[in-house]
């Protein structure tokens, strides 16, 4: 990024998440293996009072949805240093290089992914992070993986299927740990593209309320991506006490 | 009658058994709310047998047989050895439950063991999967994902058939 000492990086609001202040902000993550970039993104580099330095990714949300939901204003992504999530539809990895630095060594990610081709530079990805778990497999059918994956805190589910309400609920009941959350990125056109993005969205959040999940918000991931929605929530959670808060 | 419950972790496999929760009935939301509390989860399921996976390549080999609905050897071995003997013509008094009807079927096929698999087992190995490290003495915490990564790497490198060095061989 341009303006070299100029730029300061302060905490973002979500923990693990960062914004840079040069010329222009930018969101980034804290990169786990300084020196090196997973898909040619800036890199911002940041000297402490004492000398140390620390190296910034920047995040770039016309590239990754869930940089998209933050921007967009999501009030909790409930990926934090130490969570351990299970991410399906992980493509290339590039979202999921800046998962594994928000989550940090304490935490793990699960990368789901189907597709060989962009499964290669997952895996190569996977080999730098050692908190990133590649699973080049089906995310239809969680019994296929189910040796490979312990319980986890949050789904993050970008998978652009028809039936990817149905997909998430499956891979909840087997690794989503009961009171754990969800993020689910929904493209209207993949599910229906004849009727309007609104409808399919209040469709896609009624399945999932269907299956146990509590739909808490919803974002657009307007500007970054046409039609795009952004749903939060949780699963199974304890019924609240009378009287409590 | 006893229940069983077969659980395969990354780094081996696990038989559980869970005693006196048929007579509560097999009401799933029961089970649910008593699966998250591992002291009273404790108290229905114990570990019965670990088996550990002997090497990189062993764990590779029974997850690829798992994940295809496979009964390896091993797998065979590991169950005749712990689970009560199955007598000819007799209706035997334990039952094992897996993961996946698929893998129950086979089990059920070579061994004559048993199987079930439905709503009901699946939320007990929820609750195996929450609580395992701490039923396996041995297992350090981040073990269990050392050996998640392992086995991670390796099932999916063997998976991606195209040259992980992105050169791509062309077919012509």
């Amino acid at each position: 990024m341009r303006g070299g000492s100029k730029v300061v990086v302060e905490p973002h609001r979500h923990d693990g998440v960062f914004i840079a202040k040069g010329k222009e902000d930018a969101l980034c993550t804290k990169n786990m293996v300084p020196g090196e970039a997973v898909y040619n993104e800036k890199r911002v580099s940041v000297q402490n009072e004492d000398g140390t330095k620390v190296e910034y990714r920047v995040w770039n949300p016309f590239r990754s949805k869930l940089a998209a939901a933050i921007l967009g204003g999501v009030d909790n992504i409930w990926i934090k240093p130490g969570a351990r999530v299970l991410y399906l539809g992980a493509a290339s990895g590039t979202t999921v290089s800046h998962v594994s630095d928000l989550v940090g060594p304490e935490g793990v990610v699960y990368a789901v992914e189907f597709s060989h081709r962009s499964g290669r530079d997952l895996v190569n990805m996977a080999k730098k992070r050692t908190n990133v778990i590649p699973i080049i497999e089906d995310a239809r059918h969680p019994a296929k993986y189910r040796m490979l994956v312990g319980m986890v805190d949050v789904i993050f589910s970008d998978v652009a299927q028809p039936d990817q309400a149905r997909i998430l609920a499956l891979n909840a009941s087997y690794f989503l740990k009961a009171g754990g959350h969800f993020v689910i990125s929904i493209k209207a056109n993949c599910i229906d593209s004849t009727v309007p993005a609104e409808a399919v969205f209040s469709q896609e959040v009624k399945k999932l309320q269907a299956e146990q999940f509590k739909p808490a918000e919803q974002v657009t991931l307007e500007p970054f991506e046409r039609d795009h929605a952004c749903v939060v929530g949780g699963y199974r959670m304890p019924k609240k006490h009378k009287g409590g808060a | 009658m006893t229940l069983f419950v077969l659980y395969e972790s990354a780094s081996g496999y696990g038989l559980f058994s869970a005693d006196g929760i048929d007579e509560i009935g097999q009401n799933t939301e029961a089970v649910r709310s008593s699966v998250d509390d591992l002291n009273r989860f404790g108290k229905v399921v114990k570990l019965a047998a670990f088996s550990p996976f002997e090497s990189a390549l062993d764990a590779l080999n029974q997850c690829n047989a798992v994940s295809e609905g496979q009964m390896t050897d091993e797998l065979r071995n590991f169950l005749e050895l712990t689970l009560p003997k199955v007598k000819e013509g007799k209706k035997p008094k334990f039952s094992l439950g897996v993961a996946e009807p698929k893998l129950g079927s086979h089990i059920f096929e070579e061994t004559k063991i048993p199987c079930q698999s439905n709503e009901f087992i699946l939320e007990l190995i929820r609750g195996v999967r929450l609580h395992f490290d701490r039923f396996i003495e041995n297992l350090k915490p981040g073990d269990l994902e050392k050996a998640q990564l392992g086995l991670g790497h390796s099932y999916s490198r063997a998976k991606v058939k195209f040259n992980v060095n992105r050169v791509d061989n062309m077919v012509i």
